[in-house]
């Protein structure tokens, strides 16, 4: 079966835009477009899968066909895929499996989201849209609720504790301060983490993603064809995918994600590799509590041992056997939620081809992983990546 | 002799063929709801205790200030608004509702009422009755338009009587709730009712500062100080998430025992969306 590569990536710097949605897009494809190493021109591209949620009722309907009409994509199969937080997560799947399945030989994946431009008001109805919103909103919960809860039985069950999620805040903030890209460039020390405004008890203004503008292309290609564009392709070498019930409450555990688990195991049982085979993680930390369950269901620590893999620094760049978001993560380089899957790719994309700014460049990154989790655990696409294709 | 008992936020009255209920809340010189209460959740909370003291009560009348529909699905008594096909005369409780924040329930040929005063009410904040009551207001106004996460009336309704009233499937030996429709031979799940047992432990909770608790709840979260939320387990195997009653201070621990009450839980296009909330088990 045909192996898919990503021959070229990019994104907008995340945070507060003045650009809107076409203007971002443009952006972010317009880098993607000029990372490609030899000569490409948008119209060789098939078809193109665009997330986005929408947020804030901004073109709802036909989002992608107006997004790429102002990026050079004229005529092409497009569509918007929404699944919550991991929409361009399921996008980049979407693509890949396009390629694979002989449909399309060079097929762009991307997303983007504007969420900044909104009123606080509006802004809180969009941010808790994604969960079940009959039992979950009713209930008073929007996502730093609904992953607080989690957090304090995480704590009950394993003797985890906050200073764990503080550890996770500060890490993510020094690897971002470096990232050109990143929203949030600021280091924060310990003792200013620990002791943030209470957002959603136990889960505190560091513990918690910040809401985002951006956008984020990559774009994906045949083998057989790979080769005309680079020398240098990254490949995919595995893309799993699950979904778990909406509602937290319906579901056997609330201390780990079983979409993670299960999207991650099909990733890893694909490629032939385990999580020890990993040295790049982009992770989905909308909050500090999902890094360290994320931890653990993505098997890089035993289950219940998320905080102790946080407290001992093992997910700090070029110092535990595997960095754990080295662009940041959501925490540092910001989430805007549609476009969040595909930058996660675009990080692994540069990390693994050496491109990225020389201090946070992990040492001998051959592997890569990212992990885009939609709502507070409903969906959830793992894709590994690797500078050499599956044997 | 009456029987006095706190019962579900309130404070009961109790006779051999009667209750007297009111809210424990007193504004100047007259008893208030509190506030997430109304008469539709008190009016459930006393047929509720009816029956908890061994009353059959199937049908009742009720005063137009209590939402017969909601009364309905939290307790399955029938009334006249609700069932058109129902004798006027062959219902023999009456609920009757006072001025202030109270309510009777007695037989229909009762000819007096004879309860003695409640004790332990309580005097409310003024600023806070105030801001909360006018809250309310706005929001229920018609061209209120909520920023709250849509959940239509239809969809509302749908799942009203497990709201209310736990109603459950069940499958096996195993109780599902809140209800699913099919499962995964692609048949329905049972429409046998169950009720939960209205009891549960907490697994875990949380607490919304006012900023970061849904815009549903932006009128009152910052007058209460944010909200509550519980995740919970019942006996019978299901979770559930529940806020905790607007007028408790209470600080839970994982393992607590709660109950649970119907109670406002916001308002939308002119219309109070009734849920169960949570309350310690005293």
């Amino acid at each position: 079966m045909v192996d898919v590569a990503v021959i070229g990536a990019g994104q907008t710097k995340y945070g507060n835009h003045k650009l809107g949605l076409k203007g971002m897009w443009a952006e972010a494809a317009e880098n993607a477009y000029s990372s490609v190493d030899r000569d490409f021109e948008p119209r060789q591209i098939d078809e193109a899968f665009i997330g986005s949620v929408a947020f804030g009722g901004a073109q709802l309907g036909n989002t992608a066909a107006l997004l790429t009409e102002h990026s050079g994509l004229d005529g092409i199969p497009v569509r918007r895929v929404e699944n919550a937080c991991a929409s361009s997560g399921f996008a980049l799947r979407d693509a890949w499996m396009a390629i694979k399945s002989g449909q399309a030989d060079i097929v762009v994946a991307g997303g983007i989201e504007k969420m900044n431009d909104l009123s606080a008001e509006r802004k809180r109805f969009w941010l808790g849209v994604s969960g079940d919103t009959e039992w979950e909103r009713l209930a008073g919960l929007t996502f730093p609720g609904t992953y607080a809860l989690m957090a304090r039985r995480h704590f009950h069950e394993h003797d985890s504790s906050h200073d764990d999620l503080v550890h996770i805040s500060v890490k993510n903030h020094m690897h971002g301060f470096e990232n050109e890209h990143a929203h949030i460039r600021k280091q924060v020390s310990f003792e200013k983490a620990e002791s943030g405004f209470m957002v959603a008890d136990p889960l505190t203004l560091y513990d918690c993603c910040p809401t985002s503008d951006g956008a984020s292309c990559v774009i994906l290609a045949a083998d057989h064809v790979a080769r005309q564009f680079t020398e240098d392709p990254v490949w995919i070498r595995s893309s799993g995918a699950a979904s778990d019930r909406l509602a937290l409450h319906d579901r056997p555990s609330v201390t780990q994600l079983l979409a993670t688990q299960k999207a991650s195991q099909a990733a890893y049982s694909a490629a032939g590799l385990t999580a020890n085979d990993i040295d790049l993680a982009e992770v989905h930390d909308c909050f500090t509590i999902a890094e360290l369950m994320a931890t653990e269901d993505l098997g890089f620590a035993d289950h219940g041992q998320g905080g102790v893999f946080a407290r001992e620094g093992r997910g700090v760049r070029n110092e535990g056997a595997v960095c754990i978001n080295p662009s940041g993560g959501l925490k540092s380089k910001g989430h805007p939620l549609g476009a969040t899957g595909t930058g996660q790719a675009v990080e692994v994309f540069k990390q693994l081809r050496g491109t990225v700014e020389d201090s946070r460049q992990v040492r001998d990154a051959e592997t890569g992983l990212t992990h885009n989790v939609g709502g507070s655990g409903a969906t959830c696409a793992v894709h590994i990546f690797g500078r050499e294709r599956n044997e | 002799m009456n029987e006095h008992v706190h019962w579900k936020g309130y404070l009961a009255v109790i006779s051999n063929d009667g209750v007297f209920i009111q809210s424990p809340y007193l504004h100047g010189d007259q008893i208030v709801y509190g506030p997430d209460s109304d008469s539709t959740t008190m009016a459930i909370a006393a047929i509720q205790l009816m029956r908890y003291k061994g009353h059959i009560i199937d049908s009742i009348h009720l005063p137009e200030s209590v939402d017969a529909q909601i009364v309905y699905l939290a307790s399955g008594v029938d009334t006249i608004p609700h069932n058109g096909e129902l004798e006027f005369g062959d219902i023999i409780w009456d609920l009757l509702s006072g001025d202030e924040a109270t309510l009777v329930i007695a037989k229909t040929n009762s000819e007096s009422y004879d309860f003695e005063e409640p004790q332990d009410v309580e005097i409310i904040d003024a600023d806070f009755f105030h801001d909360m009551t006018e809250a309310w207001r706005l929001e229920q106004e018609m061209h209120h338009v909520s920023q709250g996460a849509y959940v239509s009336t239809s969809q509302y309704l749908e799942g009203a009587a497990a709201r209310l009233s736990l109603t459950s499937q069940k499958v096996g030996d195993r109780m599902i709730w809140p209800p699913r429709q099919l499962d995964e031979n692609g048949l329905r799940f049972s429409e046998d009712s169950h009720q939960l047992v209205a009891e549960a432990h907490v697994e875990s909770w949380t607490k919304l500062s006012a900023a970061g608790a849904p815009s549903e709840f932006s009128l009152r979260a910052p007058i209460l100080g944010g909200i509550q939320t519980l995740l919970v387990r019942f006996e019978q195997g299901p979770r559930g998430v529940f806020l905790v009653t607007d007028d408790l201070d209470y600080s839970p621990k994982i393992g607590d025992t709660v109950h649970f009450a119907v109670r406002r839980i916001y308002a939308q296009e002119g219309m109070i969306r009734y849920g169960l909330k949570a309350f310690p088990k005293r």
